[in-house]
């Protein structure tokens, strides 16, 4: 017998194996078929779990793997700068990692295809559960077999002397009396009554609401990725207006700047005063700090940086002002010594860096109170001019007066706009409130039947096993409340 | 104040260290009567049965080498209990400021998972490998300097620092009882050893420590969201350190999901929790390894 299912096996497998590599065969593709093979594979929960890890193994990656900074993954010519210098570091893992993408691991088409994946997984177990889950809490199985007492895990059978209308309705108290709903139906055919008992129905929707929380998180993410705006370099010289990019129609004014240090040098404030203007008129004015930032209308202001700035003043021949300002000295020359700021005069197709020494240093070609322009004309190597100014004279260069009027700081701000942000607090909140509803809260299931013996009701009580430890002394505890509740009332 | 604290923990170093050694030692002295027994008995089998018998005993005798264990970790935890309320008093926030408040804050929640399982499951053995992550963490505490520097910027925004950091101890705490259940788990089944606790209860234990660690850790990163968004502007940036905890989480949600999946139960769910807890000092040591935003004054100066 066994010999022979077996060889019917084999055999089987074998034909299956030919139609799989008969392309003439008729075996045709069927869209239902394929749903199917889909369905089946995004709820299953290996699925799940190996999506689960996949992406903990990428993330891994990703957190020991240095990771191209967002202004150079972006740009090609930073790019391959940027991994000649991990060569030293990496070796001929470079390129490796740079062809499986793991120098930007976050962007590869490996983590967004799982997290994909993961997403299409999650909904369709979620449509997948939900109505199982429904039922179970609308409209419980109430009858078990005879054979479910005799094998569940939990089971207890009570031998009454009451009749089996007694015998419910003190069962049915005792559960009542510790939270149970209790569901009474009596088979009419057997003559058994049976009684269904649960607590927390609708915690099992905890894990659906944390499913979806997940999706909500990763849809709030998306919307932030492709509609918000952010930039982290925004800085802002003190008495100057800077507009704000990505089509905010915002600008920003510093008031004032202010940084403060504790006796050992460690930093313990920083704070700039901003006036926030939209087409000229202000909207928003706020001394922002290290946590406390500015809000309007969606866009908000974070304190990150400072430095210091150059005040200048640029005019035409005729005496007409073209720059009016503050330069902000964003970068550091590689040896550090140095500051460097960009003040671009796009009609002119002049651009002008402004090169300022930086505090505590000494350099011997710029001394205190004076700052070096480095003037090119727009896309040139080459530059036109390089001249020290002392502050306070202006000098003409190619054209144009150039002042330096005196130094002052700038305050780099953070601004980002993140129109994803409220579907993330939600799935967020809903992902945190999801697990503890689920584990706080177990859902317990007892099943009762009464029946007729020959001295009195019988009382049989079962359940399934649960992954819940506090439930055996809980079933203990619940049965025999029930069998004192007999003995009480014999 | 400062003195006190340092008292507290020295005492709740050294309790610790010898509450391990007291369940170490129970432990070794079953297995030498399980020995001694079976040559006795010429038999394995009627010798590893009595040991079964006696290991009940060791795991829930209250005067046994393993009681005093059991005892000296209540001390330990108090100990420990009180350096942290007379470092907080001293220096007037939460003691979650730097890597040797952490770590103190981290022992104290590895200390409580365990006091609190090993009573509700009356099961000593946990403390062959939890107790070791707090003896291992203190020891780290004491090679990092103790002062306390006042606090940067970024970490001054107090209420959401302490319970970001209180909630995450929660979660690290269940993880480490989970853990240490696993351990004892991959050890009963790969040594078939009796005198371990069964399966099914260990396994119960690692459950249990993760349902508690899983919506902790989701929490502790969910604050640690809105954190870095009400500092930096953004809630998530691929941080090293938010990354790791997100490793941590995957792990520990796979695992979730493991229990249900054929092949998937006993051990390498087991060995799961095994790889949780990796990701969980990863990410808490990880400072260590990586820069990052995360300022610990503590240690980058
Ligand atoms: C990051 C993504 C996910 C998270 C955070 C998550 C979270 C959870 C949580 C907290 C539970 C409760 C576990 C318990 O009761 O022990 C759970 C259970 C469950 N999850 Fe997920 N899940 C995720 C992905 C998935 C996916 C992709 C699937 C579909 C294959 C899935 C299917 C299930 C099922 C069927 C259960 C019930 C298991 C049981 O009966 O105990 N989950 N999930």
């Amino acid at each position: 017998m066994t010999q022979l299912s077996r060889t019917t096996a084999i055999e089987r497998r074998a034909a299956a194996a030919s139609i799989g590599s008969d392309l003439d065969s008729d075996a045709v593709f069927s869209p239902s078929g394929a749903l199917e093979w889909l369905w089946a594979t995004f709820t299953s929960m290996r699925l799940a779990l190996a999506l689960m890890l996949g992406l903990a193994l990428l993330a891994l990656a990703g957190s020991v793997i240095i990771q191209a900074p967002a202004g150079v993954a972006s740009d090609p010519g930073a790019y391959n700068a940027w991994l000649q210098g991990l060569k030293p570091r990496y070796g001929g893992f470079t390129t490796i990692f740079d062809k499986l993408g793991l120098f930007n691991v976050f962007a590869s088409v490996w983590f967004r295809g799982l997290a994909v994946a993961l997403t299409t997984s999650i909904l369709a177990c979620s449509i997948k559960r939900a109505p199982t889950l429904w039922r179970a809490a609308v409209h419980p199985r109430t009858r078990m077999s005879e054979t479910f007492y005799g094998s569940a895990p939990y089971s207890e059978n009570i031998a009454t002397r009451m009749s089996t209308a007694d015998a419910l309705a003190t069962t049915q108290r005792v559960f009542r009396a510790n939270r149970y709903r209790t569901i009474v139906d009596t088979d009419a055919t057997t003559g058994i009554t049976h009684l269904y008992v649960d607590q927390n129905r609708w915690a099992p929707f905890g894990t659906v609401i944390a499913h979806l929380a997940v999706v909500i998180v990763l849809v709030g993410g998306m919307v932030g990725s492709i509609m918000g705006y952010r930039d982290e370099g925004f800085a802002v010289p003190v008495g100057s207006t800077v507009a704000v990019g990505g089509g905010t129609g915002l600008s920003v004014e510093a008031v004032s700047f202010s940084d403060s240090y504790y006796d050992n040098g460690a930093p313990s404030d920083y704070a700039s005063s901003l006036v926030v203007y939209r087409e000229g008129t202000p909207v928003a004015a706020k001394t922002i700090r290290v946590n406390d930032p500015l809000e309007v209308d969606g866009t908000a202001f974070y304190q990150s940086f400072f430095g210091p700035a150059a005040v200048m003043a640029v005019s035409d021949a005729s005496g007409a002002s073209l720059y009016q300002g503050g330069v902000p000295l964003l970068w550091s020359s590689d040896d550090d010594t140095r500051r460097i700021g960009q003040l671009a005069l796009s009609d002119q197709n002049i651009l002008v860096y402004v090169v300022g020494v930086a505090s505590g240093r000494v350099d011997a070609n710029i001394r205190a109170g004076q700052i070096q322009l480095e003037i090119y004309r727009t896309g040139e190597q080459q530059p036109i001019a390089i001249e020290t100014l002392d502050q306070g004279e202006p000098l003409l260069i190619g054209g144009l007066t150039y002042t330096f009027k005196r130094e002052q700081q700038f305050t780099g701000l953070i601004v980002a706009r993140d129109p994803g942000q409220p579907l993330v607090w939600l799935g967020a909140l809903a992902l945190v409130l999801g697990c503890f509803l689920v584990f706080l809260f177990p859902n317990r299931r007892i099943w009762a039947a009464v029946k007729a013996g020959p001295d009195g009701a019988q009382v049989s009580l079962g359940a399934t096993a649960r992954h819940d430890a506090a439930f055996a002394p809980e079933f203990t505890k619940l049965t025999e409340q029930v069998r004192l509740a007999f003995a009480g009332a014999a | 104040m400062f003195k006190m604290s340092e008292y507290s923990f020295m005492a709740g170093l050294i309790s610790v260290g010898l509450a391990l050694l007291c369940y170490v030692a129970a432990f070794a002295s079953v297995r030498l009567a399980r020995r001694q027994s079976a040559l006795a008995l010429d038999g394995g089998h009627a010798g590893s049965t009595m040991l079964s018998g006696q290991s009940v005993e060791v795991t829930r005798g209250p005067s046994s080498l393993a009681g005093y264990g059991t005892l000296i970790a209540w001390l330990a935890l108090i100990f420990v209990s009180a350096a942290l309320v007379f470092r907080t008093i001293a220096v007037g926030h939460g003691p979650f400021a730097n890597m040797y408040e952490f770590s103190i804050a981290f022992a104290w929640g590895v200390l409580a998972a365990h006091v609190y399982f090993e009573r509700r499951y009356h099961l000593r053995a946990l403390g062959l490998f939890a107790l070791p992550v707090a003896l291992l963490l203190l020891l780290y505490a004491t090679t990092i300097p103790s002062t306390s520097d006042p606090l940067v910027p970024a970490l001054q925004n107090n209420l959401l620092l302490t319970t970001h950091v209180a909630v995450a101890i929660v979660a690290y705490g269940g993880f480490a009882v989970a853990f240490a259940a696993a351990a004892l788990h991959l050890i009963a089944s790969y040594t078939g050893s009796r005198r371990l606790p069964r399966l099914e209860l260990l396994d119960e234990i690692s459950y249990r420590a993760v349902v508690i660690g899983f919506p902790f850790l989701t929490l502790v990163i969910v604050l640690g969201a809105v954190w870095a968004n009400v500092a930096w502007g953004r809630y998530w940036g691929w941080d090293p350190k938010e990354t790791a905890s997100l490793v941590t989480w995957l792990i520990y949600g796979a695992y979730l999901h493991a229990r249900v999946v054929r092949g998937w139960r006993g051990n390498r769910a087991a060995w799961l929790l095994v790889a949780g807890f990796a990701a969980t000092l990863f990410t808490y040591f990880g400072n260590l390894f990586f820069g990052g935003l995360h300022s610990y004054s503590g240690l980058n100066q």
